[in-house]
């Protein structure tokens, strides 16, 4: 049966016709809920001043052509389009650490940064995990994952579990995922006398990471271990470069878990988000062309004006 | 609906937050902050969450005897007298939590962050070697830098605070704002790959 | 993987060269021990030049009228105390001496609030300030984006009480400061990403001007809006604190610590240059070994 075209495009975008209407009866639950707060006054002062922030048109016009940038790729590689990507040697080096660690017998550390949930580096980091965990699984493998905060503790169990289970290994060692301490340098603290007792022969840091990056890198390095990093913090990168054998910098992080899948979806959404960088970059060169030669930049700052 | 139900709770909160920086309005503006009050509140149990794990696994460890059990031990024993005192007594000024806080927790954090000053020593010292090139100018943009910002770089050569000052403002901050323009994009298409459900890595699959 | 170089192996070991890239570590952490406690017993007095960052910090707050309210928070954690407290010290102590009102508050919930009582306190009662009229300490609340964008409404739906329990209404200062639009200034002290919030959803937003002190690793970052004006000066690390120390005249903790800063940086220097050293001779004598590889 030929599939019809909304629920086509719909389903290009990892969103089903079932999903929309579930959303739509929770949105609408939602809705009817706060409806009560809204006053007979504050009903025409909505209709006076508009539903839409105009100030932000400009964001909404760059969003949407990310969106659909995105988007077009995804469907591009769903469609059998091929979609090259350049090689990450940190992200190659992870199954090299694991082996390592597995002829050694001592057992990989992962640490999926010292954010909480909310933190999209978070994220990135336990879909990392989740490449790690399968590979430490197929090969028996130890593996530690310390982390700072519960919801991520809760995340990277289910993560490690559905990793094992994928590879057909039932037990997963109460010890693996451990919530460590609430504080980054208490974090640290224990994690660095963690790899000093357990002498890892490998450490993998992915996600976000404030100044206790130093601190346990350092002390991996000191172990012997291989040290592959992974972080979108400015910041912290000079440290996990100087301490680390392999860095993912910035957006890199952020591509490791299409990277790893390999899964057209996501690696379409990689493509989409360079058509923006180009763009971006475009809009500098004018910029500096504009100031430099005196054309004008103020309808260029007006276009790029965050309020 | 396992996996169906997380993915459209994502999709609508998700839209919602969007809504709500673009949209005005009584109906945006109460929804979104219905969700940031929910989000505290599920922040505020997920502490529950953790302190039961950490409670979990050192008990195991004293009631097994294990070779570190007395870690753990001391562990535990920290846990319950800052959680009680804190509970029992108040975390006001004056109090017990109050006082083991400022002469106990604080002093420790503050040691362990100066601890960085002997680990950047031994960094610096490991990885900082003229290999190639680029690795040359980066080690002599370093000196310029690290001299550049004490006074003992002024007594050398009085340009060197200035030196550095273009380092840090020009070259530094371009390419800062590089690393920053591409991990903002990399998030906000991480994102969208979360609100439309094609990522779904937190929900522990692939 | 990063390999060390090869050792220059002659037959009676190893040799100065190959020993001078690779010192023990503890012998490195030695001298940055000494290198940080000499000069705080023998302090050496050393002049710290002012950038325009710091210049341009105290020049805002100098500028501000007396009698304005001046938001303050204390948003560092207390592991970078030695960074960030001198600023806050400094910061409090321009501010009472200009008579500007004084709102502290915290969004970093573990130890916060608690410092920001301390230093309010301690600097307050330095200039004979009352607490109430001239300083509140509002404390902490959750939900840092809520908590920002809500004091631009109402601050007292926010903190409908202190940190010491204290009904904002029965508080003179708080009196007279419903929402943003009574305060003149925003004075930031932070170890982290709130410096970024402030500026998102309070300067983007509001319009309130502001300067910031942060850690020195956040320095670099925190260039970006000064140059784009969206900070009107900025502090960076302890040297930023002993800067604005000298220019306000108050010679403090951060302007002793400075010797030992420029002592230690010295030091890593000597350390870098000495691998480096080491690092080219065994190279230059790898290359003109003679077939074999072994120096006769």
């Amino acid at each position: 049966m030929p599939v019809t075209l909304p629920d086509k495009q719909a389903r290009i975008a990892g969103v089903t016709p079932t999903d929309v209407f579930l959303g739509g009866w929770l949105a609408l639950v939602v809705s009817r809920w706060l409806l009560p707060t809204c006053t007979p006054c504050g009903a025409a002062a909505i209709a006076h001043a508009g539903l839409f922030r105009m100030e932000r048109l400009n964001a909404l016009v760059l969003c949407v052509i990310f969106a659909a940038a995105v988007l077009w790729y995804i469907a591009h590689a769903r469609r059998g389009g091929t979609i090259y990507i350049r090689p990450l040697p940190g992200l190659s080096a992870v199954d090299e650490a694991v082996g390592r660690a597995t002829e050694m017998g001592r057992p990989v550390v992962f640490i999926p940064g010292t954010g909480d949930l909310d933190e999209i580096q978070t994220i990135a980091g336990l879909s990392v995990l989740g490449r790690v965990a399968r590979v430490t699984a197929r090969y028996a493998t130890p593996l530690r994952v310390p982390v700072l905060y519960p919801l991520p503790m809760a995340a990277a169990r289910e993560t490690v579990r559905e990793a094992y289970l994928d590879e057909g290994v039932e037990y997963v060692d109460p010890e693996t995922v451990q919530y460590v301490a609430g504080e980054s340098f208490s974090y640290a603290a224990r994690v660095g006398g963690m790899m000093l007792r357990e002498r890892p022969a490998a450490v993998i840091y992915m996600g976000q990471f404030t100044a206790e990056s130093l601190l346990i890198a350092e002390v991996g390095q000191s172990t012997g271990a291989i040290q592959i990093a992974g972080t979108a913090a400015p910041d912290q990168m000079p440290f996990f470069i100087a301490a680390c054998d392999y860095t993912l910098i910035g957006e890199e992080l952020y591509a490791a878990s299409a990277y790893l899948s390999g899964d057209p979806k996501m690696l379409g959404s990689l493509k989409g988000q360079d058509v923006i960088k180009i763009l971006l970059a475009a809009a500098v060169v004018i910029g500096v062309l504009s100031v430099t030669l005196g054309w004008g930049s103020a309808w260029l700052m007006a276009a790029f004006e965050a309020k | 609906m396992k996996t169906r139900l997380p993915v459209v709770v994502a999709f609508v909160s998700g839209a919602l937050m969007i809504l709500s920086f673009f949209g005005r309005g009584p109906l945006v503006d109460s929804a979104s902050e219905v969700a940031l009050t929910w989000q505290t509140i599920v922040g505020g149990f997920s502490l529950l969450l953790g302190a039961v794990s950490i409670v979990r696994v050192h008990w195991r460890r004293v009631a097994t005897r294990e070779r570190d059990r007395f870690y753990s031990l001391s562990l535990l024993v920290c846990f319950v007298v800052m959680a009680g005192s804190g509970v029992f007594f108040g975390i006001e000024r004056g109090t017990v939590f109050e006082r083991l806080f400022n002469t106990i927790q604080s002093p420790m954090m503050s040691t362990m962050f100066s601890l960085l000053a002997f680990f950047i020593a031994s960094a610096a010292y490991r990885a900082f070697r003229a290999r190639s090139v680029t690795s040359a100018i980066l080690l002599l943009t370093a000196l310029v830098v690290m001299l550049g910002r004490i006074p003992m770089g002024q007594l050398i050569y009085s340009q060197l605070p200035a030196w550095a000052d273009w380092v840090m403002s020009i070259p530094s901050m371009a390419v800062q704002r590089g690393i920053l323009i591409g991990a903002a994009l990399g998030a906000a298409s991480m994102s969208l790959r979360l609100i439309l459900g094609i990522e779904r890595t937190y929900l522990g699959r692939g | 993987m990063k390999s060390g170089n090869r050792a220059d192996h002659t037959p009676a070991g190893r040799s100065f060269w190959d020993r001078l890239q690779t010192v023990d570590r503890r012998i490195l952490y030695t001298l940055i021990f000494a290198a940080v406690i000499i000069p705080v017993l023998w302090p050496l007095h050393l002049p710290t030049p002012t950038t325009p960052e710091s210049q341009a910090f105290f020049n805002a707050v100098d500028s501000i009228p007396a009698g304005s309210v001046v938001l303050f928070p204390f948003d560092f954690w207390p592991s970078t105390l030695a960074e960030t407290e001198p600023m806050a010290i400094a910061g409090l102590r321009h501010c009472f001496r200009k008579n500007l009102r004084i709102v502290g508050l915290s969004n970093v919930g573990m130890g916060g609030p608690t410092i920001a009582e301390r230093l309010l306190d301690s600097i307050g009662g330095e200039y004979k300030k009352t607490y109430g009229v001239d300083y509140v300490n509002l404390g902490y609340k959750a939900n840092y984006s809520a908590v920002l964008l809500g004091m631009g409404t109402r601050i007292a739906d926010i903190f409908p009480t202190d940190h010491r329990g204290t009904p904002i209404g029965d508080l003179p200062l708080m009196q007279h400061v419903p929402n943003y639009d009574s305060v003149r200034f925003v004075l930031i002290i932070s170890d982290n990403a709130m410096v970024d919030y402030w500026v998102a959803l309070v300067n983007a937003r509001f319009g309130l001007p502001m300067v910031a002190g942060v850690t020195a690793v956040m320095a670099p970052k925190a260039l970006s809006y000064i140059q784009s004006r969206q900070l009107l000066g900025l502090l960076g690390g302890m040297k930023g604190a002993a800067e604005y120390e000298q220019l306000t005249g108050l010679a403090d903790r951060a302007t002793r610590g400075m010797d030992a800063q420029s002592l230690v940086h010295f030091l890593i220097i000597l350390f870098v240059l000495m691998g480096n050293t080491g690092y080219f001779v065994i190279r230059h004598r790898q290359r003109h070994l003679p077939l074999g590889g072994v120096r006769p």
